[in-house]
């Protein structure tokens, strides 16, 4: 795998927050893959600012509140 | 991983990257008998014809399967993160292909080898084909 990009996430933790929805529900609700949601949880992927601000608004919260840069 | 839990994209990678060695290695094993025989294979002939045949079919194959097992993800266009990684995987790919096309030009400039020339750049085409479904592969497992 190659080095994970400088920010950071809580997307898994939102995710058990909002009732525990599946990797699969988020990504339809916001327009990605399950695969892509799992490669944002495990910091492999940096979502598009786009896309993190969906994620955000799913869980109605700040985009700050489910992402973060390191350092 | 399983390779039911690949997403479609990338079960359609390795699917077709190993298709692409199969013909791959086909072609070679068709032309290489009648090149220590005869001199090298002259191209326009059954051999590319099979080979092109085969590629068609077997494309056309591979990706009905996939889609009749994963008629949702089939339908459903590249996400972000795919796209990238296609997008970087064709690249790429193309970069070999051009590396291989300039050879068997300069090769072609040298020695005035048609045959050679054609060979050349099937197998330029062949193996960036290759590389691509490999990137690919690379590209969606390493999150893009």
């Amino acid at each position: 795998m190659g080095k994970s990009p400088p920010i950071t996430n809580r997307v898994k933790l939102h995710r058990m927050l909002a009732g525990g929805i599946t990797q699969a529900e988020l990504g339809e609700a916001v327009g990605v893959t399950r695969h892509t949601i799992i490669a944002i949880e495990q910091g492999h992927y940096s979502p598009s600012l786009e896309t993190a601000f969906r994620i955000a608004r799913h869980f109605e919260v700040g985009i700050e509140d489910v992402f973060g840069w390191e350092g | 991983m399983p390779f039911s839990d690949l997403s479609f994209r990338e079960k359609s990678a390795w699917a077709m990257g190993a298709l692409f060695i199969a013909v791959t290695a086909f072609y070679l094993f068709d032309v290489q008998p009648i090149s220590w025989r005869e001199g090298l294979a002259p191209p326009v002939d059954r051999h590319f014809m099979k080979i092109m045949i085969a590629t068609i079919v077997g494309s056309i194959i591979i990706q009905s399967l996939l889609a009749s097992r994963n008629p949702k993800e089939a339908d459903t266009p590249a996400d972000e993160r795919e796209r990238l990684a296609l997008a970087r995987a064709g690249n790429l790919s193309g970069i070999i292909l051009g590396f291989g096309s300039v050879a068997a030009l300069m090769n072609y400039l040298v020695h005035a080898n048609g045959d050679l020339l054609f060979h050349g750049i099937l197998l330029s085409l062949l193996v960036s084909t290759i590389a691509e479904s490999a990137l690919q592969i690379y590209f969606f497992r390493r999150g893009a």
